[in-house]
């Protein structure tokens, strides 16, 4: 596959495979050449730093904006460490690679198969290309996750250093209410500086659909050097987004070859292997999650029971005729409740707007373009809230229930409830 | 005090609150220092003291110390300027050609502004008033160009790429020529007026390297995105899997079922199925049944909800036992990526950005508000869930004739019924003996 040799029309002759290659390490985030592929399928260690820093960069997220502005990489080891326990913890099936040495001076070979593993796992090349995406427009994250994930990494959690008053952890609440406070007050802010620019400039942007320039473009003029760099992230994005539409094309034939790069590795015999277990952070979201079913099952039997006991004393002496609404109140509450049940099961998608967007000011006269209305999502967003406000209604009563009840425990007090409400 | 284990989890779900926060505060800081300084004047020049320019807004806000060129910054581009004005003049007098001087143009440009990341003039070319005759100005201002600096394609709205012509001669004016932008052709030199976004946004114009490279970049996202299916495609797809399974089968490990971060998404995935059966319920149980046909469709859902209910609770026992003989190592230093998490099982979601169109600031306003409200709820109920079970035992278990019991009763009740804005009274109500 060394040699180049022409191709033929349709691009699956020889010359396919170094392509879908090069499409592949031209699209990957610091791919590493496409010699570093070709080595690797020979388990050569030289070709293993290269990857072992990929994987690193594919696997770990990156701080928003953190294209350009590399981060500075942990030691080789550190990065051996994340990537191993990472590929774990997603469930990766080969134990080779948790035997690799800690120095990275190995196993080319079995990273290449992880690196196909996530690659064939899911839209992991579109997941790193919209997360570094040159951000052009004023945008408003729709939905939590991309909030979240434009923040970065978590900082490693610390730990409190030894018991405290619960004093403390009402001076930590009312800290976090004031931070909610001034993030609302910042936000109003933002809103009315974006509404200004955007209305000052109002028939500048080329784009009919769009109007107005974004602040982003706006800095353009402002900030000539700032102008420069987006305007080569931007060229280095079509780059890989190209790249990227290339190996879509072309991906048949790596996969193939795949296929023989895993024949050629040895068969891993099947042993039981022990690792101290460290407890998960699942856990006890688990349990929470448990607690609430259950609680919840009891209130649906307690509320049903009573139901079914006046029911059946109901139904005594009852004709055909009922019988036959009766079968058709079951199917049509077996019927749906089956949807739910599968929106239970499989987490339905929601209607909920979801994907960057970018605001785009228009008239309010002027509506019936492509895109998303501010109005829709504001009724929506609405409902989310009145929603979430009854469920921590629900659990404040509780709460309130469970401690009037261990208040019984000592009597000869007047609990004097707090004004408002 | 609070017990050690209990202490340290409640300060530390406190504290990832808070950091959550503390980052959404710091991103805003970040966009609004930009856009407070893209609407103040963008060139304080000729004051050194950085006097705000007559023209911006009157109600604007006085801008944070990190956004303000310091005197000695801008004594720096007082000599820089100087610099350049004297290098424009001496390669005036050896070039004639626009195209050269284009080139002159962008270098200077870049020069202004990696000296310094304030407001830097503009740049040391004078092409100003060359297209008086040619274009009427929006708002009937000033005759103005607004070149972006160091990107040379930058124009007037509506002028065509012919007027390269005559500008050499025209624009020649040594003294203020780095400003001369934004002197009207047939005012007096000694004003040089302020730009301000409010007054002369609308008269930027992209550079066309920028428009040529957007509209490439939204029209491959465009096509990224497209679901479009062909044979290759598919054939990919089927391949993938296949070579999914093979790896498997050539897995050295037992098979532990499912990974730690599918436990998680099943956790999430309970987690929604709770509240959507609980609101199912209280739909149920709000409404009044009218006859008896009514009242056994209500019996019938109530007795659905229980069996669904009952069939997640059996898979938390599946996923008890698969957490508990998991071999896992949860994300090393720090928690698990968060980048990789996709959204509400969504498995085909849009690439490229759509457009979300608003029509008021006031609108804008609200949705945002919203949407921090919205985060804010998800964040109390989520704290409320976790201090619910460590503090309820704690009360239940406390002597209540212990001397702290009160004050911890007091406590929690603030904090799990008020949201810890508000206090309970206890008044001791011992009959005086």
């Amino acid at each position: 596959m060394g040699r180049r040799r022409p191709r033929g029309p349709r691009g699956d002759t020889v010359g396919a495979l170094p392509e879908a290659i090069a499409a592949l390490s031209q699209t990957l985030p610091a791919g590493p050449s496409p010699e570093i592929f070709r080595r690797a399928k020979f388990d050569r260690p030289e070709a293993a730093p290269a990857l072992w820093q990929l994987l690193f960069r594919v696997l770990s997220p990156l701080p928003r904006d953190g294209a350009s502005a590399s981060p500075a990489s942990p030691a080789l080891e550190a990065q051996v460490h994340l990537v191993k326990s990472a590929l774990r913890s997603q469930g990766y099936p080969r134990r080779a690679l948790a035997q690799l040495p800690e120095d990275g001076s190995q196993g080319s070979r079995e990273l290449l198969l992880a690196l196909a593993w996530l690659l064939a796992r899911g839209p992991l090349l579109e997941q790193l290309l919209a997360q570094t995406r040159v951000r052009l427009g004023d945008e408003i994250p729709l939905c939590e996750c991309e909030a979240l994930a434009s923040a970065g990494p978590l900082p490693p959690r610390r730990e409190a250093d030894g018991p405290v008053d619960i004093r403390h952890l009402q001076w930590l609440m009312g800290k976090l209410r004031f931070q909610w406070r001034n993030l609302i007050t910042s936000q109003q802010e933002q809103c009315a500086l974006l509404g200004k620019i955007h209305s000052y400039t109002q028939g500048c942007h080329s784009d009919r659909s769009l109007g107005h320039l974004s602040v982003a473009e706006t800095e353009l003029f402002r900030d000539p050097e700032g102008g420069r760099q987006l305007l080569q992230r931007l060229e280095s994005e079509n780059a890989r987004l190209e790249a990227a539409l290339v190996w879509r094309r072309q991906e048949l034939v790596f996969w193939k070859w795949m296929d023989t790069v895993l024949g050629a590795c040895p068969l891993e015999a099947s042993q039981p292997t022990f690792l101290p277990r460290i407890p998960t952070g699942g856990a006890g979201e688990l349990e929470l999650v448990a607690q609430e079913l259950q609680a919840l099952h009891e209130e649906l039997r307690g509320a049903a029971e009573p139901r079914r006991a006046a029911w059946e004393a109901r139904v005594g002496g009852w004709g055909p005729e009922q019988t036959a609404v009766q079968r058709a109140s079951r199917e049509a509450v077996g019927r749906e409740l089956a949807a739910l049940q599968r929106a239970c099961e499989q987490g339905e998608a929601l209607a909920q707007p979801h994907g960057p967007c970018r605001l785009v000011k228009t008239d309010a006269r002027a509506s019936g373009g492509p895109g998303l209305r501010a109005a829709e999502l504001i009724g929506a967003l609405r409902s989310r809230e009145t929603r979430l406000e009854a469920v921590l209604g629900r659990l404040q009563t509780r709460c309130r229930q469970e401690l009037t009840r261990l208040a019984g425990a000592r009597p000869g007090l007047l609990w004097i409830l707090p004004p408002g409400r | 005090m609070l017990p050690a284990g209990c202490s340290r989890r409640l300060v530390a779900e406190l504290r990832d609150a808070r950091d959550a926060c503390a980052e959404r505060q710091r991103q805003l800081e970040r966009s609004l220092c930009v856009s407070r300084r893209l609407l103040r004047t963008w060139e304080p020049v000729e004051t050194p003291a950085a006097e705000p320019a007559p023209g911006p807004e009157p109600n604007e806000e006085a801008p944070p110390p990190a956004c303000t060129p310091s005197p000695q910054e801008l004594k720096e581009l007082e000599l820089l300027t100087q610099a350049l004005e004297k290098a424009v003049r001496v390669r005036k007098g050896t070039s004639k050609a626009g195209e050269r001087h284009k080139a002159l143009s962008l270098k200077s440009g870049s020069a202004a502004a990696s000296a310094t990341t304030a407001s830097a003039p503009s740049r040391a070319s004078s092409q100003a008033g060359s297209r008086a005759s040619e274009t009427k100005p929006p708002r009937g201002a000033h005759q103005t160009t607004v070149p972006a600096r160091g990107l040379p394609e930058c124009r007037l709205p509506s002028v065509g790429d012919r007027t390269h012509m005559g500008r050499g001669a025209r624009a020649t004016k040594p003294g203020p020529g780095l400003r001369d932008q934004q002197i009207p052709p047939s005012a007096a030199p000694q004003a040089p007026e302020a730009f301000t976004l409010k007054e002369k946004g609308i008269l930027l114009k992209l550079p066309m390297a920028y428009r040529k490279a957007a509209s490439q970049n939204s029209r491959l996202w465009a096509q990224f995105s497209s679901t479009q299916t062909s044979d290759s495609r598919d054939a990919a797809t089927t391949a993938k899997t296949q070579f999914l399974q093979k790896m498997k089968m050539t897995s050295g490990w037992p098979s532990s079922g499912l990974s730690a971060a599918e436990a998680e998404a099943e956790v999430g995935l309970l987690q929604k199925a709770c509240s959507l059966l609980r609101r199912r319920m209280e739909e149920e149980l709000s409404a009044d049944p009218a006859d008896w046909m009514q009242e056994y469709h209500c019996l019938l859902t109530l007795e659905g909800l229980q069996a669904i209910t009952g069939r997640c609770l059996h898979r938390v026992q599946g996923l008890r036992a698969a957490v508990a003989g998991q071999q896992l190592g949860p994300w090393p230093e720090g928690r698990c990526p968060r980048a990789s998490v996709p959204c509400e099982g969504r498995t085909d979601p849009s690439w490229s950005p759509q457009l979300l169109l608003y029509s008021s600031t006031k609108e804008l306003q609200t949705l945002a508000a919203l949407r921090l409200r919205v985060a804010m709820l998800e964040q109390q109920i989520h704290l409320e869930k976790v201090l619910m079970a460590e503090l309820l035992p704690l009360v239940s278990t406390r002597d209540p004739q212990g001397p702290s019991w009160l004050v911890l009763c007091r406590a929690v009740h603030s904090l799990l019924c008020e949201g810890g804005e508000r206090f309970l009274t206890i008044l001791r109500d011992e009959p005086a003996d």
